[in-house]
């Protein structure tokens, strides 16, 4: 039945505390198979009826954009797979799609491209023999290159009356000198206004990264594995395995604290970000988890400095912590809008003085387990039908191609004591690791 | 081209708005939509037939703030960050969404956490702290959501809230949910006390719960608002909005890059009118949200690549830019057509906005083909499934038809799309969307050569990167010169720091 699983999952969960050993924050049954070609795919046989989810994980995103003047390109190209192919001219993919009352998108970002779609159950044949046909053999001239590029601007400017994403481009260029994670997944605005000027290094992307080998397909639905391998089998087995592998320069540490600050055009509240170089994602190492859960106690809705600042002197509007996993080493960071100028320092000093207070002190061990809770009960509770469940788990199949790196990497949680919290605390949060960018409005020509 | 026969149509709705309030003298049944099933995942929408039409003249905001301090404020006996402590290990949380004529409580919780979570939601709704400090907080928030985040930093969310304002100037739905700044500034306390008093009460609630309930904590659910006071029953008429007949265009003066586009007009129909199924479809056939598959993407995306996409709407859908599907509770007596062309590069923008008037007239006039129509009746009987993958939205679905009086919704759908024909949908095509006053809203820095652009009616051809389809170039020339029928009073400037105030 539909809620045997979720039942079983969040019962799980409840038992926790006791049996270490055997419970798992994602309790399906899933398959692995691969192809010879390196075609993974990943079957999650589930109850929720009617639908089925469809998501296809290119392990590429902005941090593969090595070249100077590329940023950008892998969102792009994700644009780009929607234009027709081979077998499907332009327009015959909404035909499918639209046949199959479909929910279809897709997305990039810095380690990943995820290709997303959620339909009527007896349309995956249609669909996948589809995916396989622009995966293999997608096709597009130069002038639909170039109109697409339009489209990829329109995106670049819809994002840019928002100041967050400026801050964001800045931070990143000012904390990262050599990797490419010093570029946003959408890119520069020189770079997206010369797209329409790289044709041909489109065609060498493509056949870099939309590889067999780099590519997860992930079905979840009330369907039988044996039928979906069956289809994938048939569709895709012909696709030729590549040979590239990106060298992402290493980024060299950081010997000083550096700052950056952006004067922003429009009125706008002022923004401070407050960062640290942190560790990359591992379910083995405990320096990331441990961090992740700092991420909720320290800067999260309950913490101190959420109280202080937010709830009784009122000073900002939010501060919250944003660090996701990646593939290689990123950046812990914390923002905050601030309500009147003159206490962005003020605000700033607060975030530096919670770092710090974290390195210090041992968290206490109740504290701990509530987290722990809550992480356990939330990935559960977020796991609500066929397209949550393959949504919660792209990002793991992206870093180990497998959803057994989520139940890991829970378990390295459960086994974390206040004290490696407090040294991954101490290893990262050193003034040499720090970037701090602060944006604030100021008229052009002068003024405020 | 807009017909004097149409304005005349316009006229016919113009009703007064009427509110008929009968006091509610003796203890009647709660009304309620419960959904029992075997799910560990309770699912709460508590919904009071309230919204921001209740909002006293010069107090707008006042129910949209009421709600937040229930959902995002203190007790009686918790502050605010006790509460949120409850909630962590959890995982769980409590939130309002505030709309014209409706506002309903979200959460949802694992049945183990029921009584525990339920007994922090009880406190919430029924002994609120009405604390200054949470007043406080909350009422900036909203100021600066209006002053900072929709004014400054979304230019897309902008255009269409500012739309809604002027489709219903002198309206109950005139003002922003939110309220507007002048009159966020002088809310007190004592308002929302007052506000809370008077219309969340046993007539207007309507309980949501779906999940693995027990008889018992029904029965105690039930019995805890019985306790409410009774108020009095609201039957309302929410009037059609007057309007003026020709093209309107304000433009919204902001230092921006680069220029947000939506237009619209009053539909004269809702989810519970019988041409809602027709007119849904035609939504999704010219631009069904975030989809590739819809005609006007096809037109000025795709094969253009002026902007990142284009849609159209007969239901309010806000924050779609961060969402695939539209939130549940969001019911309204009176809906608008909307079309949302997404940013484009300034210099594209009198170009764009001809294109989007070529097309939706075109619409008008020639209606959908046979081929289209089956293909988007396909999509739809399909698509329904997706709005109500979750057992929260179902739920959300079920309050919806409750308060249009119309049954399951993708049952209803279902049914109702298998009967439609391509007749059905052209007829409605002309009856609603055909000859109507169309109120366009641009968010741009250069307002003034915009609008000079505008009333010169000069051509606006357009450069592209690449030369697109031959049978594109041949429309374009078609578009540049496209009439927009507007008066060049009726083109006006709005520098950004007056919208909402």
């Amino acid at each position: 039945m539909k809620f045997v699983i979720l039942f079983l999952l969040l019962f799980h969960l409840l038992v926790l505390g006791t049996t270490a050993q055997s419970r798992k924050v994602f309790p399906y049954n899933y398959t692995i198979d691969d192809l010879p070609n390196g075609l993974r795919l990943v079957v999650v046989p589930t109850d929720y009826p009617n639908l089925v989810a469809l998501y296809t994980v290119v392990q590429a995103g902005s941090r593969n954009e090595v070249e100077k003047g590329k940023s950008g390109y892998a969102h792009f190209f994700e644009h780009l797979m929607f234009r027709g192919s081979e077998n499907y001219p332009p327009g015959m993919f909404d035909k499918v799609m639209q046949k199959a009352g479909a929910s279809s998108n897709a997305y990039t970002s810095d380690d990943r491209t995820v290709y997303h779609a959620t339909f009527a159950k007896e349309d995956l044949e249609a669909i996948l023999k589809m995916d396989a046909d622009r995966f293999q053999h997608l096709k597009y001239t130069e002038d639909q290159f170039k109109t697409e590029a339009g489209a990829v601007l329109g995106e670049y400017n819809k994002n840019f009356s928002n100041p967050f994403t400026k801050l964001e481009e800045v931070m990143r260029e000012t904390a990262y000198k050599t990797h490419t994670y010093s570029h946003t997944t959408l890119g520069y605005e020189a770079d997206i206004r010369d797209f329409p000027n790289q044709y041909a290094y489109s065609w060498e992307f493509y056949n870099r990264f939309y590889r067999p080998e780099y590519t997860t397909i992930v079905v979840v639905g009330q369907v039988k594995q044996a039928d979906v391998l069956a289809m994938v089998k048939k569709y895709f087995s012909d696709w030729k395995r590549g040979d590239y592998t990106a060298r992402i320069p290493s980024e060299p540490a950081q010997d000083k604290p550096r700052t950056a600050h952006i004067d922003w055009a429009s009125p706008t509240l002022p923004l401070v970000t407050v960062s640290y170089r942190s560790p990359a994602y591992s379910d083995t190492k405990k320096d990331k988890a441990a961090l992740d859960l700092l991420s909720i106690i320290a800067f999260g809705e309950n913490s101190d400095i959420y109280q202080k600042l937010v709830l009784e002197e009122q000073k900002v509007d939010f501060v919250a912590a944003g660090s996701e996993d990646h593939v290689d080493p990123e950046l812990f960071a914390v923002y905050s809008r601030v309500k009147k100028q003159e206490d962005v320092d003020y605000v700033r000093d607060e975030i530096l003085k919670t770092y710090k207070h974290y390195t210090e002190v041992l968290i206490p061990q109740k504290k701990l387990d509530e987290t722990r809770m809550r992480l356990r009960y939330g990935f559960a509770m977020a796991m609500n039908s066929n397209d949550a469940i393959a949504s919660a788990i792209a990002p793991y199949i992206n870093l180990r191609r497998t959803p057994e790196t989520a139940n890991k990497l829970f378990d390295l949680i459960e086994n974390l004591t206040p004290a490696d919290i407090r040294d991954a605390a101490r290893q990262y949060f050193t003034e040499n690791n720090q970037t701090i960018v602060t944006l604030s409005y100021k008229k052009q020509g002068g003024g405020e | 081209m807009k017909s004097a026969t149409a304005f005349i149509l316009t006229l016919i709705f113009l009703l007064p708005a009427f509110a008929m309030e009968t006091p509610l003298e003796k203890q009647t049944p709660l009304a309620t939509v419960f959904k029992p099933s075997r799910s560990p995942l309770i699912s709460f929408r508590i919904q009071f037939l309230t919204g921001s039409v209740d909002d006293p003249k010069g107090k707008e905001g006042l129910a949209a703030l009421t709600a937040a301090i229930i959902s995002q404020g203190g007790t009686k006996h918790k502050s605010y960050d006790e509460i949120v402590e409850a909630f962590y290990p959890m995982a769980t949380s409590f939130s309002a969404q505030t709309d014209k004529e409706m506002t309903t409580f979200v959460g949802n919780t694992h049945v183990d956490n029921l009584d525990k979570y339920y007994a922090l939601v009880r406190e919430m709704m029924f002994e609120p702290g009405f604390r200054d400090e949470d007043f406080k907080r909350l009422r900036e928030d909203a100021l600066n959501y209006l002053k900072t985040t929709l004014r400054n930093n979304n230019d897309e969310e902008l255009g269409k809230e500012r739309l809604y304002n002027l489709i219903y100037a002198g309206h109950p739905y005139e003002s922003n949910t939110t309220g507007r700044v002048s009159s966020l500034e002088k809310l007190t306390i004592a308002d929302v006390r007052a506000f809370y008093a008077k219309h969340y009460t046993q007539a207007s609630v309507v309980l949501g719960l779906s999940g693995n309930f027990t008889p018992k904590f029904e029965a105690a659910f039930l019995a805890d608002f019985q306790k409410l006071p009774m108020g009095k029953k609201i039957a309302r008429r929410i009037p059609a909005p007057s309007s003026t007949p020709g093209t309107k265009i304000d433009i919204v003066e902001r230092e921006t890059g680069s220029t947000a586009i939506s237009l619209g007009f009053p539909l004269g129909a809702n989810r519970k009118s019988p041409d809602y199924p027709a007119l849904a479809l035609v939504a999704s056939y010219f631009g069904q949200h975030r989809s590739s598959s819809s005609y006007l993407y096809g037109k000025i995306r795709e094969k253009r690549g002026l902007n990142y996409g284009d849609y159209a709407y007969v239901e309010y859908f806000p924050s779609g830019m961060y969402q695939f599907e539209p939130d549940p509770n969001l019911a309204r007596s009176q809906q608008i057509f909307q079309i949302w062309i997404r940013p484009v590069e300034p210099q594209n923008a009198h170009f764009a906005l001809r294109a989007a008037l070529f097309e939706f007239d075109k619409l008008v006039r020639d209606g959908l083909s046979k081929q289209d129509f089956e293909a988007t009746r396909d999509f739809l009987s399909k698509y329904v499934n997706i709005l109500t993958q979750t057992q929260s939205s179902e739920l959300g679905y079920a309050l919806d038809s409750r308060y249009y009086g119309m049954g399951d919704y993708n049952t209803y759908m279902k049914a109702a799309l298998a009967k439609l024909t391509l007749a059905d949908v052209n007829r409605a095509i002309k009856k609603y969307l055909g000859s109507k006053p169309m109120t366009i809203v641009m968010v741009t820095k250069d307002a003034e050569g915009l609008r000079s652009e505008i009333t010169s009616g000069k051509t606006s051809p357009i450069k592209y990167q690449a030369a697109p389809s031959q049978e594109i170039l041949d429309e374009d020339k078609i578009i540049q010169d496209y009439k927009i029928n507007v008066k060049p009073a009726d083109v006006t400037i709005t520098p950004v720091e007056r919208v909402f105030q």
